[in-house]
C-alpha cells in the first residue's frame, strides 16, 4: 500500500490540516491495481496525490505534472469503457474498497500498468484524447426548473444564491468541489473584513438553512445557453460513485466561476513539482497535501506571498521568492520578510528541469550569473484571469484589458449575469456586492454601485503580466496554460541536425494558433496575447471562437434531416448558354455498345479535345444512347460526332434532334 | 502636408486581395493603398485557396489553368515552397442533380488535363458519388500571409490600419489612418468581408446575397479520406488540419451546421468542437463570380470567386488596369456585377445559395 507521503502532519499543519478530510476515518482503494490510502472526504485525485503520485504521464517523453487542473477520467473496474461510466478524478470521492481504472490510456503493452514507476499514472499524453471527458458526449437528463441557477460556490456565488433566496426565488447552486467556499482563503483579508474561513462558514450555514437553495456539489457546468445549464454531477449511490448529466432549466443564471491562475511561460513549466499557487493552496487547505518540506516561489502577484506565509506556518521552508516586479510592495511581502524569507525582485524562472534521481527540480532564473536552485517544489503564479469560459459558451463578448493584462467581459446576455472574480472584481467585498448586484440586475431591481476597494498601488503593487522567458536549447517544453489542453509555446524550427535522430525531435511547435486542434482555454488566449501571437484587439473574439462548445439545441430546434433529393433538371442552369442560346437536346448513339457518362464532351471529330471547342455535352444515359445538349447548327440527324469519354474518343452519331 | 491621391485602395484580407494589391503596384505601376488584417494565424478559417474548384464552364477552367502557373510562380517567389501543399480534393454529391453536376465537373477537369477519378469507396455515408481531383495545390494561409505582407511593402503598397473608410458613389475612397486622411481614386472591395463592411447600402447590387455562414473546428478525429472534401450540393467544405483537427466551413447558420457536420463526419468519429464561429458571407444568385464596378460607376467588388479566386488575381489586376488579354477581358466582362439577369448565362452549379432572400 502506498503511504501518504505528501500528507502534512495534522498537529503542525495549521490552516493546511485539510478541511475536507476526516483523518479519523482512513480508507483504501485501488487505482489501476495500485493500493492507495486516504481519508473520508478525499477525492480520488487528492488521495492519489497524497500517496506521492505527482505525474500524469509523458508528453513527447517529458513528464507532466498531475494536479487539480489536469487529471484523467476514471471508471470503476469492471464497468465498460463507455461515456456514462466515466468519472472525473478530481470530483469523485475516494471510496473504501473501490477499484478504479483510468480511462482511455493508450499503452503499447497492457502489462505496462503493472510496472509503472511509483510517481506516475503512465498516460501517454501525445494521444490527443488522453484527458477526454467522455460524459460531454451524453445527452442531459431534464431536471426540475428553478428560478435561478448559480454556477460557482465561492463567495460571490454564495452571496448571489442567498440574495435570490431572500427575494423569494428558488435557487440551484452548482459547485465543482465537495464543499462551498471557493478560493477566498488564499487571498486573505483587507481592513474591516472577517477572516475568509469565518466568512465562508457563515454563508455555508445560511445556505444550509435555506429551503430555497438546492446545492449540487461535485458538479461541473460545461454547456450553457439562455435558460439552460448542463452539468455533470458525481454522487455516491449505494456506496458507489456514479456520474450523471443534468440539464438544469432556469429563468436566470449567475456565472460566479471565479478566476483562473495564469501559468508563467518558461521551459519545464508543467514538470512534476511545478504547481500554481491556487492549486497548491487548494490541495493543502482542503486535503492537507504538500509534497516535500521546502519550496521556491516564482510570482508576479502578491497573493503568492500569502501562500508562502501559510506554508511557513505549516512548517514548510520557503527557500526563495522570485518576483518578476522590480520593486514590489505588499503587506504580505512585509510579513514574508518578517518570516525571514529571501526575495529576489525582478527575477523569473527561465527553465526548470528534473534531476533524475528523486524528482528534485533544478530551477534556472533569467538573471545572468546565478547558480541553478534545487528544490522539491516550485510554486508559480502568473496572475489571474477571470474564468469567462461559460460566458463565452453562452455567446458573451469580451476584450483584452491592457492595464489589467487580462481578458474581461463586456456587454450583456439575456438572462445571464456575471459575478465576483469572473466579472472582474478584485476584492472580497467587490465579489460579495457583485453577487448581490448580479441578482438585482437579472430581476430588474434597483442596483447599487459595487465597491471594490483595491488598495493603493503605492502600498500593494498590482500584479505583473505572466512572465515569459526564452527557453534554453533542448529544454523541456513550455506550455501556455496548466489545463488539460497541452498547447505548447510555438517556437522556431530546431537548427541542430542531430535532432533528426531523436525519437521525438524537438518540435517547432505550432506554426499558428489557428492550427491548434484543441480548444483554447482562456489562459491559452491570454498567453497568446502576451506572446504576440494574438493581437490584443482580437483576444475576445478568439477566446469566444475557440471555447469548447457543446451545442445545446433550443427546445424548438432539431437537427435538420438531410435535404430532400433534388431531381435533375432537363437542362441545368449551369449549362445554359454553353452551346449557344438556341442549343437543342439530341439523342447520341455510340458506335460501340457502351454507356456514355454524364458530362462527357462531344466534338466534331476525334482529334479535338479542348473543352472550349466542344459542340455538346452528354446530359444523362437514355437507353442504349444518351441525351445530349448540342449546338443547334450541328444537330442534324445522322451526323457523326466524337464523344470524349474515359480518356478516349468514342465514335457516335446524332440520332434525332428533340425539341 | 496632404497625402497624394492613390490610384487604388484595395480592401480585403484574403490572399486574393493581397496578391491583387501587390500586382497592381508591382506589375502595373499603380499607387495602391491596402487595408486588410492578417488573421489566419489565430482565427478559424473561413475559406480556402485551392487550384481546382467545382466549376462547370470551360472558359472558367481555361482561365484557372492559365492563372495557376503564373500565380504559383509568384507565390513561390514570395513565400517559398512551404506556401502550398499538394492535395487530392474529393468532391462528393448526395442527390441525382448534384451527381450529374459532378459528372460535368469531372469531364471538364479531364478536358483540362487534371486527373479526375471516381471515388465511391471513400464516400461519406448516404452519398452516391464523388470524384477525386489529383495533385491540386492548397495555399497555406498562415505561411503566406506574413510573406505577402512583406512583399506588399517591397512592391510599394502602402498598408494602412484604417480607422474609417468612406466610399463615394463614383467609387473613390477616403481612408482615415493614424490621424491622417488618405484618398484613392478607386476602391476595390476585394473579399466578402470588405464588401459587407464597406459597400454603401444604396449601391448594393441585386446579384449579391448575404448568407449566414459557419465554421467548426473539431478536436483530432479519424483522418478524412482526403485533406479537402467538398459536398457540392451544400457547399460544405471539410478540411483536414495539419495537427489532426477537422475544419468545416459552410453557408448555414450554426445550429443547422453543427448537426449537419455530425452527420457528415459519421458516428464512428469521436468529434468534439474545438472552435466555432458564425459570420456573414456573400453569394451571387447564379453561383458565378461578380466583378467590376457596382452600378457601373461605383467601387469595384470581387465576389463569388470561390476557392480558386487567388489563382485569378494576376489576371484580375491586368483587367482592372485595362491590360487584359482578349480572352481574359471576355471572361471578366461576362461576369460583371452589373450584369443583366436575363443576359448570357454564366451560371455555375450552386444549389446551396439559391432560394435565399438577399
Amino acid at each position: 500500500m502506498r503511504p501518504q507521503l505528501n500528507r502534512l502532519d495534522k498537529d503542525q499543519a495549521g490552516s493546511f490540516s485539510g478541511s475536507f478530510i476526516d483523518r479519523s476515518r482512513p480508507l483504501r482503494f485501488r487505482l489501476d491495481g495500485r493500493l492507495v490510502s486516504g481519508f473520508a472526504g478525499d477525492s480520488v485525485l487528492s488521495a492519489v496525490m497524497a500517496s506521492g503520485i505527482d505525474t500524469l504521464g509523458t508528453y513527447r517523453d517529458v513528464p507532466i505534472a498531475l494536479g487539480p487542473s489536469a487529471n484523467p477520467a476514471i471508471r470503476l473496474a469492471g464497468r465498460a469503457d463507455e461515456p456514462q461510466h466515466a468519472l472525473p478524478m478530481a470530483r469523485t470521492p475516494a471510496i473504501e474498497g473501490a477499484e478504479f481504472v483510468t480511462c482511455g490510456i493508450r499503452r503499447s503493452n497492457p502489462l505496462a500498468r503493472l510496472f509503472l514507476p511509483g510517481r506516475t499514472l503512465g498516460l501517454e499524453l501525445d494521444e490527443p484524447h488522453a484527458l477526454d471527458r467522455p460524459w460531454r458526449r451524453l445527452a442531459g437528463a431534464p431536471s426540475a426548473s428553478s428560478d435561478l441557477v448559480v454556477i460557482g460556490g465561492g463567495v460571490a456565488g454564495m452571496e448571489a444564491a442567498l440574495t435570490a433566496a431572500r427575494a423569494g426565488l428558488s435557487v440551484t447552486l452548482v459547485e465543482a468541489s465537495a464543499q462551498l467556499g471557493g478560493h477566498s482563503g488564499l487571498f486573505g483579508t483587507q481592513e474591516g473584513e472577517d477572516n475568509p474561513e469565518t466568512d465562508m462558514a457563515r454563508r455555508r450555514d445560511a445556505i444550509a438553512a435555506s429551503d430555497a437553495i438546492t446545492v449540487l456539489t461535485h458538479s461541473h457546468a460545461y454547456a450553457i445557453r439562455t435558460g439552460l445549464v448542463r452539468v455533470h454531477r458525481v454522487e455516491v449511490k449505494e456506496g458507489k460513485p456514479q456520474g450523471s448529466v443534468l440539464d438544469l432549466p432556469a429563468r436566470h443564471i449567475v456565472l460566479a466561476t471565479g478566476a483562473l491562475e495564469r501559468l508563467p511561460i518558461f521551459a519545464g513549466n508543467r514538470l512534476p513539482g511545478v504547481i500554481g499557487t491556487s492549486d497548491a493552496h487548494a490541495l493543502a487547505s482542503r486535503y492537507g497535501i504538500w509534497p516535500g518540506e521546502a519550496a521556491i516561489l516564482a510570482t508576479g502577484s502578491n497573493v503568492a506571498y500569502r501562500l508562502a506565509i501559510l506554508a511557513s506556518d505549516a512548517g514548510i521552508a520557503i527557500g526563495r521568492i522570485l518576483d518578476s516586479r522590480p520593486n514590489p510592495s505588499s503587506r504580505f511581502i512585509a510579513f514574508s520578510r518578517a518570516y525571514g524569507m529571501v526575495q529576489t525582485p525582478g527575477a523569473a524562472p527561465r527553465s526548470a528541469g528534473l534531476i533524475k534521481a528523486g524528482g528534485t527540480l533544478s530551477v534556472h532564473t533569467d538573471q545572468a550569473g546565478t547558480e541553478p536552485m534545487l528544490t522539491g517544489r516550485l510554486l508559480v503564479c502568473g496572475g489571474w484571469q477571470p474564468d469567462l469560459t461559460l460566458w463565452h459558451l453562452a455567446g458573451g463578448r469580451s476584450r483584452w484589458h491592457g492595464r489589467h493584462h487580462r481578458i474581461e467581459a463586456e456587454g450583456g446576455l439575456d438572462g445571464i449575469a456575471l459575478a465576483g472574480s469572473a466579472a472582474g472584481y478584485f476584492t472580497r467585498r467587490g465579489c460579495i456586492e457583485s453577487g448581490q448586484d448580479a441578482v438585482n440586475a437579472l430581476l430588474g431591481r434597483p442596483r447599487a454601485p459595487v465597491h471594490d476597494p483595491v488598495i493603493d498601488p503605492i502600498h500593494e503593487s498590482p500584479d505583473a503580466p505572466a512572465t515569459i522567458t526564452e527557453p534554453p536549447e533542448d529544454a523541456a517544453p513550455a506550455f501556455l496554460d496548466s489545463g488539460r489542453e497541452f498547447l505548447q509555446r510555438p517556437a522556431p524550427p530546431p537548427r541542430s541536425w542531430t535532432s533528426i535522430f531523436r525519437r521525438h525531435p524537438p518540435r517547432s511547435g505550432l506554426v499558428a494558433l489557428s492550427e491548434a486542434p484543441q480548444p483554447l482555454a482562456i489562459g491559452d488566449v491570454a498567453a497568446g496575447v502576451d506572446l504576440g501571437l494574438i493581437p490584443p484587439d482580437a483576444a475576445g473574439i478568439v477566446a469566444q471562437e475557440r471555447v469548447a462548445l457543446v451545442p445545446l439545441l433550443p427546445p424548438t430546434a432539431t437537427i435538420p434531416p438531410p435535404e430532400d433529393e433534388a431531381v435533375a433538371e432537363p437542362v441545368p442552369s449551369y449549362l445554359e448558354g454553353r452551346f449557344g442560346g438556341d442549343a437543342v437536346l439530341v439523342r447520341v448513339v455510340p458506335a460501340e455498345p457502351r454507356r456514355l457518362e454524364t458530362g462527357a464532351l462531344i466534338y466534331r471529330n476525334s482529334d479535338a479535345a479542348n473543352p472550349l471547342q466542344a459542340v455538346g455535352v452528354v446530359l444523362r444515359p437514355d437507353g442504349d444512347a444518351a441525351l445530349a445538349l448540342m449546338h443547334r447548327h450541328i444537330s442534324r440527324a445522322g451526323l457523326p460526332v466524337s464523344v470524349r469519354d474515359q480518356g478516349r474518343a468514342i465514335a457516335a452519331r446524332i440520332e434525332s434532334p428533340e425539341n | 502636408m496632404s497625402e497624394p491621391i492613390a490610384d487604388f485602395a484595395v480592401i480585403g484580407s484574403t490572399p486574393l486581395a493581397r496578391l491583387l494589391a501587390g500586382r497592381l503596384a508591382g506589375s502595373h505601376g499603380r499607387s495602391v493603398l491596402y487595408m486588410g488584417e492578417s488573421q489566419s494565424s489565430y482565427r478559424l478559417p473561413r475559406g480556402l485557396d485551392l487550384s481546382v474548384a467545382p466549376i462547370t464552364r470551360p472558359e472558367s477552367w481555361a482561365m484557372l489553368r492559365q492563372g495557376i502557373g503564373e500565380t504559383v510562380k509568384l507565390i513561390g517567389r514570395i513565400a517559398g515552397r512551404g506556401a502550398w501543399s499538394h492535395v487530392d480534393p474529393l468532391f462528393f454529391a448526395g442527390d441525382p442533380a448534384a451527381a450529374e453536376a459532378l459528372g460535368h465537373m469531372r469531364h471538364m477537369a479531364l478536358g483540362f488535363g487534371i486527373a479526375a477519378e471516381p471515388a465511391a469507396p471513400t464516400m461519406p455515408v448516404a452519398h452516391r458519388s464523388g470524384i477525386v481531383l489529383r495533385d491540386a495545390l492548397r495555399l497555406n494561409r498562415p505561411i503566406i500571409e506574413p510573406a505577402l505582407d512583406q512583399w506588399l511593402e517591397r512592391e510599394g503598397v502602402r498598408r494602412l490600419a484604417s480607422e474609417g473608410v468612406t466610399i463615394a458613389e463614383d467609387g473613390s475612397a477616403v481612408l482615415q489612418a493614424g490621424g491622417a486622411r488618405f484618398e484613392a481614386r478607386q476602391a476595390i472591395l476585394a473579399d466578402h468581408d470588405a464588401i459587407l463592411a464597406h459597400l454603401p447600402p444604396a449601391q448594393w447590387p441585386a446579384l449579391l446575397r448575404r448568407h449566414p455562414a459557419s465554421c467548426i473546428l473539431t478536436t483530432p478525429a479519424r483522418p478524412l479520406p482526403t485533406p479537402v472534401m467538398l459536398e457540392i450540393q451544400s457547399g460544405i467544405t471539410l478540411l483536414q488540419q495539419n495537427e489532426g483537427g477537422i475544419a468545416a466551413i459552410g453557408l448555414q447558420d450554426m445550429a443547422s451546421f453543427s448537426g449537419r457536420i455530425q452527420l457528415l463526419l459519421g458516428r464512428d468519429r469521436q468529434v468534439e468542437q474545438a472552435g466555432q464561429t458564425s459570420f456573414s458571407a456573400l453569394a451571387t444568385s447564379d453561383g458565378a463570380p461578380a466583378l467590376g464596378r457596382v452600378g457601373t460607376v461605383g467601387a469595384d467588388v470581387v465576389a463569388g470567386m470561390g476557392m480558386a479566386g487567388a489563382f485569378l488575381a494576376p489576371a484580375l489586376a491586368r483587367w482592372l488596369c485595362g491590360e487584359a488579354s482578349p480572352f481574359e477581358a471576355d471572361w471578366f466582362g461576362a461576369r460583371l456585377v452589373s450584369r443583366a439577369p436575363h443576359g448570357p448565362s454564366v451560371a455555375e452549379y450552386a444549389p446551396h445559395i439559391s432560394g435565399t432572400a438577399p
